[in-house]
């Protein structure tokens, strides 16, 4: 295996990305372990300033949604982009300045909690930092944009219109955050937003692009319509962003963003739609003999994730379930729905590229297997578990046990607690079947880098550029 | 035709379905039949183009031949740029390339354009000028007549380090905490900076009203609460901060004891 320190091109990049996913993988998947062990077992387990509930979550929403994603969209962008529009990218090594800053920044942030002294926000622990983010942001997005523009074909190709939403709204939700927040609707405000578009669109965009690409490429098939492409793409693209607002229904909020969000919420259905037709009828063109089963059933479960998580966003704009859902771990829910279809189609896509970019089969043995095996049933035991958490809460909080005026502090909460205690103990043992599965992935894409067999590297090539 | 299909696929080194498929659009393109196309693929002979514009990006070649089953006009204009490279007159070629090249860039520009527009209309109008609205309707609430100590500025810094709001929230809603829909309350730090820590996700009690109600509105239950949970009720899983100083605790207990007492 052989990694370069200063990539000349998009492979050497991809090579890079694609080792650093899997090592970031764990970290994220272990905080999160770490964090839902301090909940249920806090009692048992020593306390300090690093090793508490509010620390480690903070950590993993920065690990998760900051460094992780960042290294995700990075990874498409510096594969997927180049292949989609046809050509190696021009200005490359500002590119790779650019893509080395937004990691950098996003890893210095995580380093930056451990630091005595240093105020600490979910978002990012410096203004110095958000905007040094931003600047990598805004410069990958122009050389982004200029690849676009000396691309000679009139057809902007699909796989690189995803990631080029992607980009944009991740640097979107970069300037979200970064603004002084003053009263506390500000605050509210930038959960909303930066929540969807961080998470719902940037996510969801990067899941697009990379299915996209692997539903035509790893199956042999040609995608059946361009116009249901395009449908899902700005269909997702407008209608995203504002439907997290519904869950501060009732809230300071103007009011109109509110209803805006959950009529927009519903809209979700047609791009939906679009995308699961255009899935389908291309999946079933695609060539049997050719076609890889364990790449196929891995895309398929993203698919069914994205599809799932869709749902539950759109559900929940209904006026009787939102006030019982909002707050609550649902609205957790939907973003771990979004994350988990981007985790599942990024790990395809690794699977997929380790032949391309490193020359070594992947053979899919035993620990490949239990790897993924894993993955799976620990994300949908997951969501169907928070599903359960959020419901129950919710209602619990909202109609049940609280209709009176309690002023004993605390008595609505035991009776919550009684109902959901159990499944957040389960939420701890489903974050370590997650670590452990995501520790076994990462073996098996070192075996499969170091010893696999030997098979033919795929020349990236451009020849008259 | 199968024949002739398979020399030019062969000649051309691509699959047999892209030649194929590539010969059709070509053949449309051009007003002539598919077996014309290939022999003059085969034999070198140029097919004249009713709709030169579309065959024109002769400096466009493909990277690979993996995106072309998504993307299949690459292949096609890569056929149709080696044949223009053989057969047309150089500096007709040029000509036609820099108008295709100038509208080709418009269709990338329209791309991007939009792109930018839905992103920049979802900043502005959806995220500043909402806020604004917002920030109106919070002023129109606040009753900041109080004077906040430091003490209870500093621990609400401690909450908000601590990240208490990953559990607790602050009359996030409309609503009597712990209740049905209610009045709006009000929030003597709606304008201070520390205000950060409202939270989103109401696991733990609205602590809105802390101050207000028993036991905790008394400053040796909640310190006794807050070094170890177990103490005061076995099956609450709240996290110890015994590792707090003295003094940080004190501020925590302080600006709890806060929170409410001027809240209606």
């Amino acid at each position: 295996m052989k990694l370069k320190i200063i990539p000349k091109s998009e492979q050497d990049l991809s090579k890079f990305f694609l080792v650093l996913f899997p090592v970031f993988l764990i970290f994220s998947l272990g905080t999160q372990f770490l964090r839902d062990a301090y909940f249920s077992f806090s009692n048992l387990l020593p306390n300090n300033q690093i090793f508490n509930y509010g620390f480690l979550d903070r950590l993993y929403n920065q690990l998760t949604f900051g460094l992780t994603a960042s290294i995700i969209l990075l990874l498409s962008f510096s594969y997927l982009f180049s292949k989609s529009i046809g050509r190696l990218l021009t200005i490359f090594p500002l590119i790779f300045f650019a893509s080395i800053g937004l990691v950098g920044t996003e890893l210095l942030d995580v380093f930056l909690n451990f630091v005595p002294g240093v105020t600490m926000y979910n978002f990012g622990n410096s203004s110095l930092l958000i905007n040094l983010k931003i600047i990598s942001l805004v410069g990958l997005f122009l050389f982004a944009s200029i690849n676009l523009l000396i691309k000679k074909e009139a057809v902007i190709f699909h796989s690189a219109q995803y990631i080029y939403g992607g980009l944009l709204f991740y640097l979107i939700s970069l300037l979200v955050i970064s603004k002084k927040q003053v009263v506390f609707s500000d605050v509210l405000l930038t959960n909303v937003f930066y929540t969807s578009t961080h998470i719902y669109v940037t996510l969801s965009l990067i899941f697009l692009g990379i299915t996209h690409f692997l539903m035509t490429k790893t199956f042999d098939s040609t995608l059946f319509s361009r116009t249901l492409s395009s449908i899902t793409f700005w269909g997702f693209l407008f209608l995203l962003p504002w439907s997290s607002a519904k869950y501060y229904y009732g809230s300071v909020l103007p009011n109109w963003l509110e209803n805006v969000s959950i009529y927009l919420s519903f809209s979700i259905l047609i791009p939906l739609l679009a995308f699961i037709v255009n899935y389908l009828k291309t999946i079933v063109s695609r060539d049997l003999e050719n076609s890889n089963a364990v790449l196929l059933k891995l895309v398929n479960f993203s698919v069914s994730l994205f599809i799932f998580t869709n749902l539950l966003n759109i559900v929940s704009g209904f006026d009787n379930l939102l006030p019982i859902l909002g707050l609550t771990n649902y609205v957790n829910l939907v973003s771990q729905g979004y994350l988990a279809s981007m985790f599942f189609s990024i790990i395809a896509l690794s699977y997929y590229l380790i032949p391309k970019l490193f020359g070594r089969e992947v053979t899919f043995k035993s620990l490949d297997n239990i790897a993924l095996g894993g993955l799976k049933f620990g994300y949908l035991l997951l969501l169907l578990n928070n599903l359960f958490i959020g419901i129950n809460s919710g209602y619990i909080w909202n109609a049940g046990a609280n209709t009176g005026s309690p002023t004993i502090y605390g008595e609505g909460f035991n009776l919550a607690w009684n109902l959901i205690g159990i499944n957040y103990s389960l939420s701890t043992f489903i974050s370590l079947t997650l670590f452990v599965s995501s520790s076994l992935f990462f073996l098996s894409m070192i075996k499969a880098i170091t010893s696999g067999n030997v098979t033919k590297v795929e020349e990236m090539v451009v020849s008259s550029e | 035709m199968s024949d002739l299909l398979n020399k030019v696929a062969e000649l051309l080194k691509a699959p047999v379905t892209l030649v194929q498929r590539s010969a059709e659009a070509r053949a449309t393109a051009s007003g002539v039949s598919v077996e014309d196309v290939l022999n003059s693929w085969l034999g070198g002979e140029s097919v004249t183009s009713s709709t030169p514009k579309e065959e024109a990006p002769v400096e466009e070649v493909v990277t690979t031949v993996e995106e072309a089953k998504e993307e299949a006009p690459v292949e096609e204009v890569v056929t149709t740029v080696e044949e223009a490279k053989e057969e047309a007159p150089v500096e007709e070629v040029v000509t036609t390339v820099e108008e295709v090249v100038k509208l080709k860039e418009e269709s990338s520009l329209t791309f991007i354009l939009s792109v930018v527009f839905v992103g920049l209309f979802t900043y502005f109008f959806g995220f500043l000028t909402t806020g604004n609205q917002a920030t109106a309707l919070v002023e129109e609430s606040l009753n900041n007549t109080i004077e906040i100590s430091n003490e209870v500025y500093v621990g609400a810094q401690i909450y908000s380090e601590l990240n208490c709001q990953s559990c607790h929230t602050q009359n996030v809603r409309a609503l009597i905490p712990d209740t049905q829909n209610g009045k709006v309350l009000r929030n003597k730090y709606a304008s201070e900076a520390v205000l950060k820590n409202v939270g989103n996700i109401r696991l733990g009690p609205d602590l809105s009203t802390n101050a207000t109600r028993e036991p905790t509105n008394n400053r040796q239950w909640l310190t006794r609460y807050l070094n170890d949970a177990t103490s005061v009720n076995r099956d609450i899983p709240h996290p110890k901060y015994n590792f707090l100083q003295d003094q940080d605790m004190d501020y925590l207990v302080t600006y709890l004891l806060s929170l409410g007492e001027i809240n209606e």
